[in-house]
């Protein structure tokens, strides 16, 4: 299968939860997907075998200070489901608010993604329903609770932050 | 209360000092006797946060601090960064300057399968086959010293191009080096094919089928030694790997004796194409201008490391700094299938299948200690050392 074909196979699996398709480059498509989507559209393109679990990525988006006299608009957090077919990239990704980080776990579906999850938790700070396992996979275990490294306003215990 | 008619549960546990290699991980077996029934890993010893250390450093900065990721394949971090960071800026390196990344790339894993072999040999108590491979490693460490003065560090890329040429005498010596090594390997190969105690522990040990590679997420060497056609290099081409294709190797065995002829298949083929860009090396620059600034955008960057697919996720938001850098290294991947494969299996067959899949720990752990007790204290060099000193005394 070549890279388009690939391409247009995922858009056609993907097309009931996609809620935005864009292409940012000749090889890689990205689909907006809700989190309530997130499960099905896994299983979509895993029951076409489309490809393999590549990576899940977390992206901390925090919302820019506001302006006076206005209230302070939402951060979010981001996973991008990254799945590889050849050359191929299609990215599946969901956005969350900081005040509800909610994901489904997709372990029953891809069981190796649990080490992603499993970063997504400890990193960031997601709560990732019905994941197998919520042991740190990379901090140390007496690492402080509810303080996520990777989110833009951690910037080390020298000013005591926490999420 | 306890059930005594139900058997103990014995755990082993093993590391996080020495786990039968010489980096840190922790692993906990759950043993009946001698066999294995169950296997944990935990991670993350020597994390030292550099995804987050990305995010203070400029895009030029970054290229050193990836390239200190792992100490075995530190190059093909530079180069994968290196090109996502072009692809992002919109430009294109020259043509000589692709090969010469290529060849690096691949003299770079000759080192790390020919390293990879002496561990394997190590930890199966073949140490002479270990001092031979690691002696006959000095031929290609000494060829990367000669081309950019490093054996470890190579540090090849600019963002924008590299940063030394190879002259036609640096190339002859690359082919004697090669010539040199492409007869050992051929030794080698009779060795771990035919070495009847050999055979004893790499044989149906660790055995992956095909199905199972896929879905415990296996890559590399690991997943084509279970017959799955994956490398990146041929999946996706990169650099000169369009011009001069690399031929795929899968073995269909699943077991440590596939893993060790699928690696040292790629060694052929790996002297193979570096003797033919050698020959084929288009003339020109070595680098080009690339704006301190980086566009405002997102790419995903995949390379094939010695160890297997190694992705790269930058993310710029127009600034001299990166907004986010995501890197899944190989090890990361090929550890779930160590808790697959363990079960079953003797105890004393741990530190091999273990170093079937080439761990490389710096791959998986990437982040700061930080002391969080309220004392905490910045030393000075001075206060440093001469804390050393007395604790010594």
């Amino acid at each position: 299968m070549d890279t388009t074909t690939a391409l247009e196979t995922a858009q056609s699996l993907l097309q009931p939860w996609a809620q935005t398709v864009t292409q940012p480059e000749p090889h890689r498509s990205d689909f907006v997907v809700a989190p309530a989507d997130l499960l099905a559209a896994v299983q979509a393109l895993m029951d076409a075998r489309w490809g393999y679990l590549g990576a899940i990525t977390g992206v901390d988006l925090p919302a820019p200070a506001p302006a006076e006299g206005q209230p302070p608009a939402e951060s979010h957090l981001a996973a991008l489901y990254q799945f590889f077919n050849g050359a191929a990239v299609a990215t599946l990704r969901v956005t969350v608010t900081h005040a509800q980080p909610v994901l489904p776990s997709i372990c029953d579906i891809i069981p190796s993604a649990t080490i992603y999850e499993r970063e997504l938790i400890e990193m960031f700070g997601f709560d990732i329903e019905n994941t197998p396992v919520t042991d740190h996979l990379l901090l140390p275990d007496d690492w402080p609770q509810n303080v996520y490294p990777l989110r833009k306003s951690f910037t080390g215990f020298g000013g005591a932050e926490s999420a | 209360m306890t059930n005594q008619s139900q058997p103990q549960k014995f755990i082993v546990p093993i590391g996080p000092q020495h786990p039968a290699l010489k980096e840190p991980g922790h692993f906990e077996f759950g043993v009946d006797g001698e066999i294995v029934t169950s296997a944990t890993i935990r991670l993350g010893f020597v994390h030292r946060g550099i995804e987050k250390a990305t995010e203070d450093r400029t895009w030029v900065q970054n290229l050193y601090l990836l390239e200190r990721i792992c100490g075995i394949c530190s190059n093909i971090h530079g180069t994968v960064y290196a090109i996502g960071v072009e692809k992002l800026a919109g430009v294109e390196i020259p043509p000589r300057a692709k090969y010469i990344r290529t060849i690096v790339a691949e003299l770079e894993r000759v080192h790390s399968h020919l390293l990879w072999l002496g561990v394997a040999a190590h930890e199966g108590g073949f140490d002479t086959l270990f001092m031979y491979s690691w002696r006959d490693r000095e031929t290609v460490m000494d060829l990367l010293e000669g081309l950019s003065g490093n054996r470890v560090n190579y540090s090849t890329n600019l963002i924008g191009g590299v940063k030394f040429d190879i002259n036609e005498k640096q190339a002859d010596e690359i082919r004697r080096g090669l010539d040199f090594l492409e007869e050992r390997t051929h030794y080698y190969m009779k060795v771990v094919t035919t070495d009847e105690t050999f055979l004893g522990r790499t044989r149906d040990i660790g055995t992956m089928t095909r199905e199972q590679a896929e879905l415990l997420g296996a890559v590399g060497p690991t997943a084509r030694a279970s017959g799955v056609p994956r490398d990146v290099r041929s999946e996706s081409p990169y650099l000169a790997y369009n011009e001069h294709p690399i031929q795929l190797q899968v073995h269909d065995g699943g077991d440590l004796l596939a893993r060790f002829i699928v690696r040292l298949n790629e060694l052929f083929d790996t002297y193979r194409l570096i003797r033919e860009l050698l020959d084929h090396m288009p003339a020109g620059d070595l680098t080009v201008r690339v704006p301190r600034r980086i566009p405002e955008g997102e790419v995903l960057i995949r390379g094939e490391a010695p160890r297997g697919e190694l992705v790269y996720y930058l993310k710029s938001s127009g600034s001299d700094k990166p907004d986010r850098i995501k890197v899944r290294t190989p090890s990361l991947c090929n550890w779930g299938t160590i808790s697959h494969v363990a079960v079953g299996h003797k105890l004393a067959d741990m530190p091999m299948l273990l170093v079937g899949i080439d761990p490389c720990f710096s791959c998986n752990d990437r982040l700061v200690t930080v002391n969080n007790t309220q004392n905490s204290q910045d030393l000075t060099w001075d206060a440093l050392r001469r804390y050393g000193i007395e604790y010594y005394k």
